[in-house]
C-alpha cells in the first residue's frame, strides 16, 4: 500500500471515515497500534532500545564520549540527540543531507527528553573544568509507517534508562548506570479527515494536516509541546489531547518501567 | 555489552559435516509436494523445455532466478514468485497516479519499474495546449489503458476508450499483482460475488490497483476482505506463495 | 605490539571464541523485517547485525543516472553511529563509499538488470552492530534481500572473509582476528556456480596459505548459500 503522492481521493475518503468515527485500518480515534519494546539489544552501545509501532520500526543507541566542559558551565556534561531518517526506512526517503522533516523530528524528540530534566548534567562531571561525560543518543529509523516522533521518543527514553556509563573503558573507575530520574513520554496527534487522531499511520500522515506533540512526565507534568505544519486548533481540542496524552503516557511509561526489573 | 569475544554457547556451522548439494538430475515434477526454489538453483536439463517466468537457461541447464514455487506445465517451467512487480503490456487496464505534467503530457505512475506518459492527444477531453493541470491535476488517479510499451521510451497510456476516466470518488487500494487471479476468481466469479455482497463498484486493474466505489459500509467491507485475502495468501505456504 | 604476539589459537587448534580453524560464526536470517520495503533481510553473523532493505525496480531519478538498456543499482552501505565500540559520526565516509561501490559491482554480476531498462533498484545496507566482516555480511544479506523482493538474479552472492592468525589459516575472521591477524581475504562467491563476484585481500599469505584461505571461503559460501536458500523458502532460518 505505497502510493507516493497524496491522491485527492485519499483525503476525501479520510474525511468520510472521520465522520463515521472510523480510521483506515479499523482503529478508533484514540487507539494506538500494537507497541513492542525491547531494551539492551545493541552489543556495542552503552544503552539501547528497539521500538515497533505497527510497521514503524526504530532503534535507539546511547554512546558515551568524554568532553571538555564549556567554559561557562565547567561542572556540566552534555546530552546530544541525533535523529537519522535514512533511505532504508522508506521509498520516499532519499539519500542526501538531512531534510527539514528529519531535523524537526530530531529536535522535537530531543526537547521532549532534555527539557524534562531527566538527566542531571552536573552528575556527568568527571573533573570540573576539564572533563565530563557527553551522552549521545542516536535515533535510527529502519521502517517508516508513520509516527516516527513517538517511536523515537519512546525508544530514546528507554535506551537512556538502561544506559551504563563506561568508566572502566576509559580507566576512570567502575561502570555505573546513567541516572535518569524521569520517564517523559511523547504522544503525537495528527488532524486526519478533520479531527485529531492518535498514532497516525503512514497513509494517515500523508492525507492528514497539522500535528501536535505533547511530552508528559508522571503526574501529568508538562515537559514539552510542539505544533507542526499548517493549520489551527481550538482550546477545547487541545484540552482533549492533553487528557488523552496523560492516559496513553501513563500506559507507555508503565511499559518502559516493566522492562527494568530491579530498578 | 560484549566485553570479550568468547561466544556464549550456540551452534556453529562445521564444514566437515556439510551435506552435499542437490542431485544433478534436478528437482522432481511438481505432481509431488510443491517444490520451493531459490535464485540460482538448478532445475534440470533445459532440453525439451521452454522457459517461463523466473527461469533462464545457463550452460544447457534450467536455472531459477526467483524464489517461489516451481511449476512444470507440460513443456514449460516457470516460477510462481511470492512477490511480483507489475510489468506493463499493451492493452492492460491500469489505474495510474499523475505525478507530474508539462504543457501537453502527463507523467503517470502505474506501479511499474518506470512511469508512463499520457499525451494530450490521448487525454480525456478536447483541451488547449497548456491546460493539462486543469483537466487532470497532480495527485489524481485515472483509469486508463496501456497503449504501447517500447524499449527506448516510456510506455504510453490512453484514456480514449470505453469506461476510461478520471477517478472522482471512492478509494484506490493496491495488492500484489499475482493475487489478482485469486481476487477475480474463475471466470470472474469471485469478483462478481464481492460486488454483489457489498453493492460496490470494484474495478481490478492489471497493475494490482483496485478502484472501490460505493457507500461507506460497502467500501469498508471490500477493503477488509482485500486485507484478509492478502494475509491468507501470505500464510498459505511456507514461501508465502499464493 | 607485534601483531604476531597476540595468542588467538591454541595448540589444540581452538580459537578464542571456541571455534576450530574451519568453523563459521553462528548465522541467523530473517526476511521481511522492513515491512514498508519491497524486500528486506536481517542477518546476524557472530555479533554482527545487518539490515538490508530493497526498493524497486522504480523510475530512475534523477534522469542523469538512468540507463536506456538496463536498470541501475543504487547501493548504500552505512554504519549506524552506535554500531561500533567508538561512536561513528553520521555523514560522508570514504570507507562506506568504497564498500557501497564494490558491493554494487558484486551484485550487478547476478541481477538481471536488462529486464528493467531505465529504472533503478535501491539497496540500503545498514550495519546495526559491527563485529568484523561487515562488508561480507552486508553483501550476503543484500543478495538475500533482493531475492526477497522478487528481483530476478542468476544466483545469490555469499561473502566470507578468511585469513591467517598466528601463522594458521582460519575461516571467517572475528574482530580480534581481523585486528591482530596477518592476513584478510574476503571473497564474494556465487554458490551455485562457484564463480566470484567480489575479491579483496590484505596482508601476507604464501601461495599454499592463499589456496587454503580460498578453499575455506568457497566451502563456507556453499554451506551458507544453502542456509540462505532455505531461509528464502521458509521465510526465515536460524542457524
Amino acid at each position: 500500500m505505497s502510493i507516493p503522492l497524496v491522491p485527492q481521493l485519499l483525503r476525501s475518503h479520510l474525511v468520510e471515515l472521520a465522520e463515521n468515527d472510523q480510521r483506515l485500518d479499523g482503529r478508533r480515534q484514540w487507539d494506538g497500534r500494537e507497541v513492542q519494546l525491547e531494551i539492551g539489544i545493541l552489543g556495542n552501545a552503552e544503552g539501547s532500545a528497539k521500538v515497533r509501532m505497527g510497521d514503524t520500526i526504530v532503534y535507539a543507541g546511547v554512546k558515551f564520549q568524554t568532553m571538555t566542559p564549556y567554559s561557562d558551565r565547567p561542572n556540566q556534561g552534555g546530552l546530544m540527540c541525533s535523529a537519522e531518517l535514512r533511505p532504508v526506512a522508506g521509498r520516499k526517503h532519499e539519500p542526501g543531507p538531512p531534510s527539514p522533516e528529519s531535523i524537526e523530528l530530531g529536535r522535537v524528540v530531543d526537547r521532549g527528553i532534555r527539557e524534562s530534566g531527566c538527566i542531571d548534567t552536573e552528575a556527568l562531571c568527571i573533573i570540573p573544568g576539564e572533563k565530563a561525560w557527553q551522552v549521545i543518543l542516536d535515533l535510527y529509523a529502519i521502517s517508516d509507517d508513520g509516527n516516527l516522533f513517538d517511536a523515537f521518543a519512546l525508544a530514546g527514553i528507554a535506551a537512556l534508562r538502561n544506559a551504563v556509563i563506561p568508566f572502566a573503558k576509559y580507566e576512570l573507575g567502575d561502570d555505573r548506570p546513567l541516572d535518569v530520574s524521569k520517564t517523559p513520554i511523547m504522544c503525537s496527534y495528527h488532524r486526519v479527515g478533520g479531527r485529531y487522531v492518535y498514532d497516525a499511520s503512514g497513509r494517515e500522515e500523508l492525507g492528514g494536516d497539522e500535528r501536535i506533540h505533547i511530552t508528559l512526565g508522571a503526574d501529568a507534568h508538562v515537559h514539552s509541546l510542539q505544533k507542526g505544519l499548517k493549520g489551527t486548533f481550538t482550546a477545547g481540542e487541545f484540552a482533549e489531547l492533553m487528557e488523552q496524552a496523560r492516559i496513553k503516557g501513563d500506559e507507555l511509561r508503565d511499559l518502559v518501567h516493566s522492562l527494568e526489573g530491579g530498578n | 555489552m560484549i566485553t570479550s569475544t568468547v561466544m556464549k554457547g550456540g551452534s556453529v556451522a562445521r564444514l566437515d559435516n556439510m551435506s552435499g548439494k542437490g542431485n544433478a538430475a534436478g528437482p522432481h515434477d511438481s505432481q509431488q509436494a510443491p517444490l520451493l526454489v531459490a535464485p540460482g538453483e538448478d532445475l534440470g536439463d533445459s532440453e525439451d523445455y521452454e522457459v517461463g517466468h523466473g527461469v533462464i537457461v545457463m550452460d544447457g541447464r534450467l536455472r531459477a532466478t526467483k524464489q517461489g514455487q516451481m511449476k512444470k506445465d507440460g513443456k514449460s517451467v516457470s516460477i510462481l514468485p511470492s512477490r511480483t512487480k507489475y510489468f506493463p503490456r499493451p492493452g492492460d487496464l491500469v489505474i495510474g497516479l499523475v505525478e507530474g505534467c508539462t504543457n501537453n503530457i502527463w507523467f503517470v505512475d502505474i506501479g511499474a519499474p518506470f512511469n508512463a506518459i499520457l499525451p494530450m492527444s490521448l487525454g480525456p477531453a478536447k483541451m488547449e495546449f497548456g491546460g493539462t493541470r486543469s483537466v487532470i491535476d497532480i495527485g489524481e488517479a485515472i483509469l486508463c489503458r496501456v497503449q504501447e510499451v517500447e524499449e527506448t521510451h516510456s510506455s504510453v497510456v490512453t484514456m480514449k476508450g470505453m469506461g476510461l476516466r478520471k477517478i472522482r470518488s471512492g478509494v484506490v487500494e493496491d495488492i500484489d499483482p499475482h493475487l489478482l487471479g485469486r481476487l477475480i476468481g474463475r471466470q470472474g466469479k469471485a469478483l462478481r460475488q464481492l460486488k454483489e455482497d457489498t453493492e460496490c463498484r470494484v474495478v481490478a486493474a492489471e497493475n494490482g490497483r483496485i478502484w472501490i466505489d460505493g457507500d461507506f459500509e460497502g467500501m469498508l467491507e471490500v477493503r477488509t476482505r482485500l486485507r484478509a485475502m492478502t494475509a491468507e495468501a501470505k500464510a498459505a505456504t511456507p514461501g508465502g506463495v499464493a | 605490539m607485534g601483531y604476531g604476539d597476540v595468542q588467538m589459537i591454541d595448540e589444540n587448534g581452538i580459537r578464542v571464541d571456541g571455534r576450530k580453524a574451519g568453523d563459521v560464526r553462528p548465522i541467523s536470517i530473517e526476511l521481511g523485517v522492513v515491512p514498508v520495503a519491497d524486500g528486506s533481510c536481517r542477518m546476524t553473523w557472530g555479533t554482527n547485525e545487518v539490515i538490508v532493505a530493497v526498493y524497486g525496480p522504480m523510475e530512475a531519478h534523477p534522469r542523469k543516472i538512468q540507463r536506456q538498456d538496463r536498470a541501475v543499482l543504487d547501493v548504500r552501505y552505512n554504519m549506524a553511529p552506535f554500531s561500533t565500540s567508538d561512536r561513528i559520526r553520521p555523514g560522508f565516509n570514504r570507507r562506506s563509499r568504497e564498500i557501497s561501490k564494490v558491493t554494487s559491482d558484486a551484485l550487478e554480476s547476478v541481477v538481471l538488470l536488462e529486464l528493467y531498462p531505465r529504472s533503478k533498484i535501491r539497496v540500503e545496507i545498514e550495519i546495526i552492530c559491527a563485529e568484523a566482516g561487515t562488508r561480507c555480511v552486508g553483501l550476503t544479506a543484500a543478495s538475500v534481500a533482493l531475492a526477497d523482493a522478487g528481483i530476478p538474479m542468476t544466483d545469490l552472492v555469499v561473502s566470507v572473509a578468511s585469513g591467517k592468525i598466528n601463522g594458521v589459516v582460519v575461516c571467517d575472521l572475528n574482530k580480534a582476528e581481523d585486528n591482530y591477524g596477518e592476513a584478510d581475504l574476503p571473497m564474494g562467491v556465487l554458490p551455485n556456480s562457484g564463480e566470484l563476484a567480489f575479491l579483496q585481500m590484505d596482508g601476507d599469505l604464501s601461495q599454499e596459505e592463499f589456496q587454503e584461505a580460498w578453499d575455506y571461503n568457497m566451502e563456507a559460501a556453499i554451506v551458507i548459500g544453502d542456509y540462505c536458500a532455505e531461509a528464502l523458502k521458509n521465510g526465515g532460518y536460524n542457524l
